[in-house]
């Protein structure tokens, strides 16, 4: 090592040694650097318009966060994988669309508010399986690339929205918004199942097998297989959840909209990968972080919701998120390589 | 040499496979017996690896039949001829680079928790670890620390990582594509120890090498594959250095 510098000391040999290995340490955990950026960015936000602090403010975000989380969770198995799922924006469209349809359907005969609930969110999340199954056979059997394949899905299921719309929003009726503040005890409906699947989901991610076969997949698809992973199996699986959790954001999308539009998910599928991302994945495969996703996803939202909050153009958000992919990618680049 | 039992353990019957135009196996016959170290030799591109891949489930062969302890078989994956105990040592990428030694060890046999936790799926992490490290150093290898990642290995740490993971779970038919790649000379004389030890536990153990002498010192039968086809299967005495070189590349024949 070359050491013109000389900044880069032995840890612990000078006085002081310590506290700078364990700086440095800081420094390449991205874990740790994300969440600086996180701070940076609300102390920057509240700095420019003090209302970004407000409840009903962080609210917002916070709505944000349930649905596009939900995307980031499937995409990080997705990556971890090794593949890629371009189509979850558009899965979260489709699935908001037609479960639109069924509840207002019950609205209009006067079912129970639990009941609308629950139908709309088994008939979202079914048609984001569907979605997802759709996926993973044209990758398995068809043997299209992930990329090519969920490429045609995001076509495919944004048309198919608006075929079935005509364009237009479905069921915004007075009953719909009643929906967006369901709530159980303080906390909103859509905000307690994401608390679950997070945890779930990280849990299952870096702790199961279901996670270390993701991973294995995504770092060597042939030796996993020649471990007697059943990789088809497993990749339907990782396609099949990130439909389904797109699925469920539709449903959420829904919740706050009161209704649902055939463009509620357009672009979503670009902050989710971003977010992932930026939380540490390598689309490469094999490298991935759930607690990553969630810092990169609250990083995301903050963005966009400050960027709205004090008058930036509304188009900027997206010329933000990406210069903060490309941020990201130039942080993984800058640490010690962990790849073959 | 080693007692060879006479009962065939594992055969392959008249087998070809081609990929698109290229013939990789043309007609061939191989057979493994326990208690046998069988040297398979051949040019680059002779038919080794795909003569291994077929023979451990990873691609079917276009005709002829696969036979294991006098029943045929039909492998649709690699995951049926582990569960028959057939263990393979690819010539690359046998490894999962971004998961720690432990995790590639354990790869696919994972020990799960006991209890609830176990059934939801939940891996004791430490318990493979800690296993890993003991299974690596029964076959003389010695890694410190088993959480690294494979990436972070030498080559011939990573093939030392291969060969004990191989080793470790064979318990009846091991096949080892060029297991020497990477390696010392003294980690090669280790490997070809780790060879002898498994066919004295009665194994059957095929050896894929390019360095002569090895295959000469630990095989105790050899088969000569060239383009596809198997043009030599005899004892380790009826060859020496110098017959076996010839052999393979075909110039004893031609003069
Ligand atoms: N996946 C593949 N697709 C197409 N052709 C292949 C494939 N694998 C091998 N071949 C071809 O099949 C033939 C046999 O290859 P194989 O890998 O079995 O040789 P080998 O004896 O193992 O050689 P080496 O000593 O270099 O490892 C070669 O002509 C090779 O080009
Ligand atoms: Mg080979």
């Amino acid at each position: 090592m070359v050491t013109s510098t000389g900044a880069v000391a032995p840890a612990g040999r000078r006085p002081g040694g310590a506290v700078r290995s364990m700086v440095r340490g800081l420094v390449g955990n991205q874990q740790f650097m994300l969440l600086i950026a996180l701070a940076a960015l609300v102390a920057y936000f509240t700095a420019r318009a003090p209302v970004f602090l407000s409840n009903g403010e962080l609210a917002n975000i916070l709505t944000d966060f349930c649905s596009l989380i939900l995307l980031g969770i499937g995409e990080t198995y997705v990556i971890a994988s090794g593949g890629i799922d371009l189509s979850v924006g558009s899965a979260t469209s489709l699935s908001g669309v037609v479960g639109a349809f069924a509840m207002r359907s019950l609205l209009g005969s006067h079912q129970g508010e639990a009941l609308v609930l629950f139908v709309g969110t088994l008939v979202c999340v079914s048609i984001g399986l569907a979605i997802g199954l759709t996926n993973a056979a044209l990758i398995n059997w068809a043997r299209l690339v992930p990329f090519v394949a969920t490429l045609a899905m995001l076509g495919g299921a944004a048309g198919l929205a608006i075929v079935i719309s005509n364009g237009e929003p479905i069921g915004l009726d007075p009953r719909a918004i009643s929906l967006t503040t369901a709530k159980l005890g303080p906390f909103s409906y859509p905000s307690l199942v994401v608390i679950a699947i997070v945890a779930a989901c990280w849990l299952s991610l870096h702790l199961t097998r279901y996670g270390r076969y993701t991973f294995a997949i995504g770092s060597n698809e042939f030796a996993a297989r020649a471990a007697g992973i059943d990789v088809r199996r497993h990749v339907t699986s990782v396609y099949a959840l990130s439909g389904a959790l797109a699925g469920l954001a539709g449903m959420f999308v829904y919740m706050r909209l009161g209704s649902g539009a055939p463009t509620a998910g357009l672009n979503d599928e670009l902050q989710a990968i971003a977010a992932v991302v930026i939380g540490g994945a390598s689309l490469y495969g094999g490298v991935a972080r759930m607690s990553g996703t969630v810092l990169g996803t609250l990083i995301i939202t903050t963005v966009t919701s400050g960027l709205i909050i004090s008058n930036v153009q509304a188009n900027w958000d997206q010329v933000a998120v990406a210069l903060l992919i490309a941020a990201a990618a130039a942080m993984q680049a800058l640490r010690p390589a962990r790849r073959a | 040499m080693s007692a060879v039992g006479d009962a065939v353990l594992y055969e392959a019957v008249g087998v070809s496979k081609s990929y698109g135009s290229v013939e990789a196996l043309l007609d061939v016959d191989f057979k493994l017996h326990s208690g046998e170290v069988v040297g398979l030799v051949g040019d680059n591109g002779a038919g080794k690896s795909t003569l291994v891949k077929v023979l451990s489930g990873v691609h079917p062969p276009d005709s002829g039949k696969l036979v294991l302890e006098g029943v045929e078989r039909h492998w649709a994956s690699p995951h049926e001829a582990l569960a028959a105990e057939i263990e393979t040592l690819y010539q690359d990428a046998g490894l999962a680079p971004h998961l720690s030694i432990g995790a590639n060890v354990f790869l696919g046999r994972e020990i799960l928790r006991p209890g609830i936790l176990g059934r939801l799926g939940f891996m004791a992490q430490r318990q493979m670890d800690r296993a890993a490290l003991h299974e690596l150093a029964q076959v003389g290898i010695e890694i410190q620390g088993s959480r690294k990642t494979v990436a972070e290995l030498s080559g011939g740490q990573r093939q030392a990582v291969a060969i004990g993971r191989a080793v470790a779970w064979a318990r009846k038919v091991l096949l080892l594509d060029e297991p020497t790649n990477h390696l010392g000379a003294r980690q090669a004389l280790e490997v070809l120890e780790v060879i002898r030890k498994a066919r004295d536990r009665g194994l059957g153990v095929v050896f894929i090498s390019h360095t002569l002498p090895h295959v000469l010192q630990v095989c105790d039968r050899i088969v000569v594959l060239r383009l596809g086809r198997v043009v030599r299967d005899a004892p380790t005495s009826e060859f020496d250095a110098e017959s076996l070189l010839g052999t393979i590349t075909g110039l004893l024949e031609a003069s």
